[in-house]
C-alpha cells in the first residue's frame, strides 16, 4: 500500500503540472514530457509566472519565485549562468513534489 | 510658439506634503517607506509601502464636500491648490476658460472599489453608496481640480500606468507651447494602496519585502507608494511679465512605445523616447547634467534603464548623474512621473543632485553615476525625467534652468 502510494502520487503530480502548462501555454498536453524545456516552449515571463500561479492554486503551495527568475527562464533572457529553480517540466514536477510533502511534513507536525 | 515654465508646484507625499518638507526629504534620502498602517496587513505578504500619512482630508474639505472625494481625488486637489497658491496666479475669468488641467493617474479611486466592493462581497451589502461612481471613475481627480479651482478649459485625465504624471506634463507643456492652452495644471496622482492592488502586485513577483534600493546589485523589488504633484505651466512671457517665481522652463518633451512586453523594460523603446525629448528640446546628449530616472529597484527596470540611457547618450553617459527617487518616495504609479518632475525641477531650482536613498552596492550591470546616498551640489543646465510604464509605454521631460 505504502509502495503503490509513493509511485502513484509523483505520477500524478506530473500530469498536473503537464496540463496546467499546456493550459497556459495553449499547447496540446501530449507534446509535453518531463524533459521538455520551458524556454523550448516559447514561455515569457508572464507565462512562467501565470504557471507557478496555476501550479500555487492546484497545490496550495507556495512558490518562492521572483519575476526575475521567469524572465530567465523563459526564451527572451538567454543571460544564463545563474542557477535556475526548474527549467523542465520534470523539474517543476519536482519542485512541487517537494513543496508538497514540507506542507504534508508541516501539517502532521 | 511660447517657452513654457513651471511656476508653481504642489506635492502631497509620503515624505510630507509641503514643497519645502519634500525637497529636504529627497536631499537628506529620507525614505517615505515604512509598514503599512492604512490598510488591514493580515492577508498580505509585503507589509511595506510609501505611505502618505500626514493627511488629514477634514483639514482641506468640508464634512459636506469630502464624501465626494476618493483619497487619489484628494491628494490631487490639495496639490492642485498648493500650485496654484505656489505659482501666485491669480485666476481671473479670463485665465479660468483658457486653463487646460491634464492629470495622470494609473487607476482610479481604489480605496472606493476595493471598500465598495468588500462590502458587496464579503459583507454581503445589498447597496453600494451612491457617490461610488463619481469617487471612483478615472477622471475625478482633474474635474474636481476644475471643480475646485473654477478651471474650465481642456480638461481630461491620461492614463498610461506608470507614465501617467509624466504624459500628463507632457500634453500640457504642449498645449501652453502652442497657445491652446493660457496656462495648465498638469500632474499626476495615485492612491492604491488597497489590499486588492497589494495583492495584485504580489502576484507579478516583483515586490521588495524590506525597502527599494533602486541600481544597487541588493534590489529586491519594487515598494509601492502614494501621492501626488500638480504643476503650473505658463508660458514664460507672461510669467516674466508678472514676476511669477520660475522653478525651469520646460523644454522638451519625448513618448514612444515599446510594442514589445506587456511589463519588462525594452531598451530599445526607453532609449526612442529620450531621444525623442532631446530632440524636441534641441538639446546634445552632452548637454545633459541630470537624469531622474524611472529606477524601481527591480532587477530588471534598472539593468535595462542602464542600457537605455546607454543607447540614448552614447559616451556622454560617462558624464551623467543619475538618481532614482523611488528608494524615498516608493512607487506611486500615475503619480510617480510627476512627483520625480518636482524632484527634477526642484533639482534645477536649487542646483542640487537629489540621490538615490539606499544604495548599498554597485552593480555590474549597473555601472553609472547614480549619486548614492548623498545629495550632490552641482551645475545643472539641463535635466530630465523618465518614467517606462507597464505596457511599454514611455514618456521623457526636458527641463531646463530658469
Amino acid at each position: 500500500m505504502s509502495d503503490q502510494a509513493a509511485v502513484a502520487k509523483p505520477v500524478a503530480i506530473i500530469d498536473d503540472v503537464r496540463t496546467i502548462v499546456a493550459k497556459s501555454l495553449n499547447i496540446p498536453v501530449e507534446q509535453l514530457t518531463p524533459q521538455t524545456r520551458l524556454d523550448e516552449l516559447g514561455a515569457e515571463s508572464l507565462d512562467v509566472i501565470e504557471i507557478v500561479f496555476g501550479l500555487e492554486e492546484k497545490f496550495d503551495i507556495t512558490v518562492p519565485l521572483k519575476a526575475e527568475d521567469a524572465t530567465r527562464l523563459a526564451a527572451a533572457d538567454k543571460a544564463g549562468g545563474q542557477e535556475m529553480p526548474f527549467s523542465t517540466v520534470g523539474d517543476v514536477a519536482e519542485m512541487v513534489e517537494k513543496l508538497v510533502a514540507a506542507k504534508t511534513t508541516k501539517a502532521a507536525q | 510658439m511660447n517657452r513654457v515654465v513651471v511656476t508653481g508646484i504642489g506635492v502631497v507625499s509620503p515624505i510630507g506634503s509641503t514643497r519645502e518638507k519634500f525637497w529636504s526629504g529627497l536631499v537628506e534620502a529620507r525614505s517615505g517607506i515604512g509598514p503599512i498602517m492604512g490598510i488591514p496587513t493580515d492577508r498580505l505578504n509585503i507589509r511595506i509601502a510609501a505611505e502618505v500619512r500626514d493627511f488629514d482630508p477634514a483639514q482641506h474639505f468640508d464634512s459636506k464636500r469630502v464624501g465626494l472625494l476618493d483619497r487619489f481625488s484628494q491628494f490631487a486637489v490639495v496639490a492642485a491648490r498648493a500650485a496654484v497658491q505656489d505659482a501666485q496666479l491669480d485666476i481671473t475669468e479670463e485665465i479660468a476658460l483658457g486653463a487646460a488641467t491634464i492629470v495622470g493617474n494609473g487607476a482610479g479611486g481604489m480605496n472606493t472599489l476595493d471598500d465598495s466592493y468588500f462590502k458587496l462581497y464579503a459583507q454581503n451589502a445589498t447597496r453600494a453608496h451612491p457617490l461610488s461612481i463619481p469617487r471612483l471613475m478615472a477622471n475625478a481627480a482633474c474635474s474636481l481640480i476644475s471643480m475646485d479651482l473654477g478651471l474650465k478649459g481642456p480638461t481630461f485625465t491620461i492614463a498610461s500606468a506608470c507614465a501617467s504624471g509624466t504624459h500628463a506634463i507632457g500634453q500640457a507643456f504642449q498645449m501652453v507651447r502652442t497657445g491652446m492652452a493660457q496656462v495648465a495644471l498638469a500632474g499626476g496622482t495615485e492612491a492604491c494602496i488597497t489590499v486588492g492592488t497589494i495583492k495584485g502586485w504580489e502576484a507579478l513577483r516583483v515586490m521588495s519585502a524590506d525597502t527599494c534600493r533602486p541600481f544597487s546589485r541588493t534590489r529586491s523589488g519594487l515598494v509601492l507608494g502614494e501621492g501626488a504633484a500638480i504643476f503650473v505651466l505658463e508660458p514664460r512671457e507672461r510669467a516674466v511679465a508678472r514676476g511669477a517665481p520660475i522653478y525651469g522652463e520646460l523644454k522638451g518633451f519625448g513618448m514612444s512605445a515599446d510594442a514589445n512586453d506587456i511589463t519588462a523594460i525594452d531598451p530599445g523603446g526607453a532609449a526612442r523616447a529620450i531621444r525623442a525629448a532631446l530632440m524636441d528640446a534641441k538639446v546634445n546628449p552632452e548637454d545633459v547634467d541630470y537624469v531622474n530616472a524611472h529606477g524601481t529597484g527591480t532587477s530588471l527596470n534598472d539593468k535595462g534603464e542602464t542600457i537605455a540611457l546607454r543607447k540614448a547618450f552614447g559616451d556622454s553617459a560617462e558624464n551623467l548623474a543619475v538618481s532614482s527617487s523611488k528608494g524615498v518616495l516608493g512607487h506611486s504609479l500615475g503619480a510617480a512621473g510627476a512627483l520625480e518632475f518636482a524632484a527634477t525641477a526642484l533639482a534645477v531650482h536649487h542646483q542640487i543632485i537629489p540621490p538615490t536613498a539606499n544604495f548599498e552596492e554597485p552593480d555590474p550591470d549597473c555601472d553609472l553615476d547614480y549619486v548614492p546616498n548623498t545629495a550632490r551640489n552641482a551645475p545643472i543646465e539641463i535635466a530630465m525625467s523618465s518614467s517606462f510604464a507597464f505596457g511599454g509605454l514611455n514618456a521623457v521631460l526636458v527641463l531646463g534652468r530658469a
